[in-house]
């Protein structure tokens, strides 16, 4: 036991279900290791497991050949030299870069109250150590963001850090300032430092990391030197699980039918991305967190306002400037997170489904007879379980919830239905219940666009497959063309 | 087996019951500690007092419900009270002294609810377009609204003319019922179909429980939510319209003072959450004839009125622990 850090037979789950399956992990001192996998495959958990935000099911971490307690705390953790940078700033933009690195740690003078001189030399002497010449009394407010980026990780390195473990630090940087960072991460690891670097952006890695850990679906695949593989290696090891194929066919029907058409749409997350639905198509939008899928639906239904570019109905252009606009045009949108923008979950299930039907139809009563047929037959088609019609939404299972959800686009008579990861936190049950009423919505006409991180979901519902990767579209495949390994590497762009 | 059956449905009833209508239970319990503590707060006099009394602050939180429901808040209802109330009597003096009595009362008294109403419709304005927080934008108006009042009345109290065409609406009675209560029963009637009945109540719950979800669901939330200060600012105007012809006159500094929170009260001891989402008309009624029953039984059992503010608090305390549900 000589290295670093050494993790054995990680296992977690959550309400039952295992998402890491006894997961091996070792580092040595200094070394730069990146780790891959899917969305969902399990390195956010692995590393929290590390930094002890989740406490493990079964397995044992050591690190420099100390035992460290399933149960210990964050501050525990840091204290052995471990510190984690997430992927979300963790900063308080009202206080001081050396207030936020020195936060509940803050050195007191004699008299018990803050020593704010001491306190800021110390900052200082800290970010010069990084080559940031930011002044520590600063307010984080003023800074940019990769100078935040640089406060969060003088702060991980003031713990006197040996490990830092670092989620996505580049999502939010420009190329320049990804540069600086990289010979930062270079400096620190031959000062001895471990790195574990979490990223999609399978370049990045083979330029900075020394070796590549790969995780699928809960369990560990491989590790390998950077120098020994190329980027479609690693994209191949992220896929590689055996195809499950009930994929759906070729869109058969007329293909000059088109019903939504989108060209060259641009702000400052979409990079010109054009591409058309017909009627009763099943598009799938995959790509990696961040690839701007969620943006561009927005686009189309009104709630983002493109810098240009155009969306066409029936071949007609039309102007979404709000949800507003988008019922009347008959696009619906099954958001991506139900509770913030699906549901009202303080809300019963009749109320929740008929909203869009109420906004449609004229009239200033709801109709209680037409209300009830709805709802009633809504739960049944959609066999929604519930006690009754009157039941809150906040009290059904998540599956139920997002049939819910789908309830009130079904009652609005929609032409393009856009379902935004319609199977998130859904159980495996309800999940085929929604794949075939999405199948039975399309054999009735209607054009369906689904966003979907799940490539299982994309191959086996989707007809034809648009990827995205940082807002610009980077292929297109028909069903009978889809492997996923070819997915993975448009949607990594390599 | 079968008995046990029953039994378990029968304290499912009273659980839901319970549950539902815990606040009505209350009211009746109450009912009966005051009935045994003062024999005479029965008297059927009392009572339809009482429901004379606390009905302007009644309408007031009618108006109130909605705007909570929908999550806003209005602090300006007291202050706008008595500025309709202010023109009402004006126009209501200059009106009767032109000679041709009673029948252009009804002037003063449209002026009055669209005063009212319009301060409302700004409140509600200035809370969508600016995308400031209720609670300020209120708490402002209403300090303007009373501060117009004042100059208005430099400071004192102007009278009306006290005809009884007048002063009736709110010292009248029909088949003995106070007519500000038979206001307040019709004015319930009527909001509490549009609440339960009408897609705009549904809106006004959808917009309260989840904003954004409502927004995607294509509904018109700026619209709703100032339609909701309308309500309440329309409701105001009713008050008004009651309080000042109880006494044909208008009091610059004290018409009105503290009704909005007064109104607050009887919503929040009537079930409805201040999140917004939840909330039931019935609740307010009963919320707002308990705070009149308080305030009799103060007087009755010679309680002093300076320990009125701490009786209203525990009321509401207690009203909130008993309906709090649970996570």
């Amino acid at each position: 036991m000589s290295k670093l850090l050494e993790m054995q037979g990680i296992c977690k789950s959550f309400y039952g279900v295992e998402v890491l399956h006894a997961v091996d992990f070792s580092l040595e001192k200094g070394e730069i290791r990146a780790l891959c996998g899917e969305n969902g495959a399990g390195k956010s958990t692995l590393m929290k497991v590390l930094s002890g935000i989740y406490e493990q099911n079964d397995g044992e971490v050591h690190f420099k050949n100390v035992h460290i307690k399933r149960t210990a705390e964050p501050l525990e953790v840091q204290a052995y030299g471990i510190s984690m940078i997430h992927q979300e700033l963790n900063l308080f933009d009202d206080l001081t870069v050396a207030q936020n690195i020195y936060l509940c740690r803050e050195p007191k003078g004699k008299n018990g109250l803050i020593d704010f001189s001491e306190m800021n030399m110390e900052a200082s002497r800290l970010l010069k150590r990084l080559g940031e010449s930011i002044d520590p009394k600063t307010p984080v407010r003023e800074l940019k963001i990769a100078q935040k980026q640089m406060v969060e990780i003088a702060k991980a390195i003031s713990f006197n850090v040996e490990l830092l473990i670092m989620d996505e630090p580049t999502a939010v940087l420009t190329g320049k300032e990804t540069e600086i960072m990289f010979n930062l991460m270079r400096s620190l690891s031959e000062d001895g430092i471990s790195i574990i670097y979490i990223s999609h952006r399978l370049k990045e890695i083979t330029e900075v990391c020394h070796s590549v850990t790969v995780l699928r679906d809960g369990s560990y695949i491989d590790t390998k030197k950077v120098a020994d593989v190329t980027e479609k290696d690693i994209a191949t090891l992220m896929v590689g699980r055996e195809v499950q194929h009930s994929s759906i066919g070729d869109f058969s029907g007329d293909e000059d039918d088109v019903i939504l058409e989108v060209l060259g749409v641009t702000d400052n997350m979409l990079d010109d991305v054009s591409f058309s639905v017909r009627r009763g198509e099943i598009v799938c939008f995959s790509g990696l967190v961040g690839a701007g899928r969620t943006e561009l639906m927005e686009v189309i239904f009104g709630i983002r306002r493109p810098e240009s570019g155009q969306v066409l109905i029936d071949g007609k252009p039309v102007t979404v400037k709000s949800a507003i606009d988008a019922i009347k045009i008959d696009i619906g949108l099954v958001t991506e997170d139900r509770k913030d923008t699906g549901l009202v979950l303080c809300r019963d299930i009749t109320e929740n489904s008929n909203y869009v039907f109420w906004r449609k139809n004229k009239g200033i009563f709801k109709g209680v007879k037409k209300t009830r047929s709805n709802t009633g037959g809504m739960i049944e088609r959609l066999n929604i379980k519930c006690a009754g019609s009157d039941q809150d939404v906040a009290n059904l299972s998540g599956g139920n919830q997002q049939k819910v959800a789908l309830a009130k686009w079904l009652l609005s008579d929609a032409k393009v239905l856009i379902l935004d990861e319609p199977t998130r936190g859904v159980d495996v049950g309800a999940r085929q219940e929604i794949y075939q009423i999405i199948r039975e919505l399309a054999e009735s006409g209607i054009g369906i666009v689904i966003v979907s991180s799940d490539m299982q979901e994309v191959m086996s519902v989707s007809q034809r497959v648009v990827v995205m990767h940082e807002g610009r579209k980077t292929g297109e495949l028909k069903c009978s063309e889809m492997e996923e390994e070819k997915i993975m590497y448009m949607a990594t762009n390599v | 087996m079968e008995n046990i059956k029953q039994k378990n449905s029968f304290l499912q009833l009273v659980s839901r019951v319970w549950k539902n209508y815990s606040i009505v239970v209350v009211f009746f319990v109450i009912l009966i500690i005051c009935g045994i503590a003062a024999p005479r707060f029965l008297r059927p006099n009392n009572l339809l007092n009482i429901l004379r009394n606390t009905s302007i602050v009644g309408i007031i939180g009618l108006g109130m419900t909605f705007v909570i429901i929908a999550g806003g808040i209005d602090l300006s209802s007291g202050p706008v009270l008595a500025t309709s109330g202010a023109a009402l009597i004006a126009l209501q003096k200059m009106v009767t002294e032109s000679g041709d009595p009673a029948m252009p009362l009804i002037v003063p008294i449209l002026v009055c609810l669209a005063i009212s109403t319009g301060i409302g419709f700004a409140n509600g304005i200035i809370i969508t377009k600016a995308k400031l927080p209720p609670f300020i934008v209120t708490l402002a108006v209403g300090i303007i609204a009373r501060s117009v009042v004042m100059y208005f009345c430099r400071g004192a109290t102007i009278m009306g003319n006290k005809i009884p065409e007048f002063t009736n609406i709110g010292n009248g009675s029909i088949f003995r019922i106070p007519i500000p209560f038979i206001m307040a029963i019709v004015l319930a009637l009527i909001l509490h179909v549009t609440l339960t009945r009408s897609k705009f109540g549904t809106y006004v719950f959808a917009v309260g429980g989840n904003e954004k979800a409502a927004k995607y669901s294509g509904i018109k939330v700026d619209r709703i939510k100032i339609a909701t200060y309308m309500i309440v600012g329309f409701c105001t105007g009713l008050a008004a319209v009651i309080e000042m012809s109880r006494m044909a006159a208008v009091a610059a500094t004290s018409s009105g003072m503290q009704y909005e929170f007064e109104a607050i009260t009887a919503v929040i001891i009537g079930g409805t959450s201040l999140n917004g989402g939840k909330g039931r008309l019935i609740g307010t009624i009963v919320g707002f004839i308990i705070l009149g029953i308080v305030k009799n039984m103060m007087i009755m059992l010679n309680i002093s009125p300076y320990l009125a503010g701490a009786v209203k608090g525990a009321v509401i305390l207690f009203a909130v622990l008993i309906q709090r549900r649970e996570k």
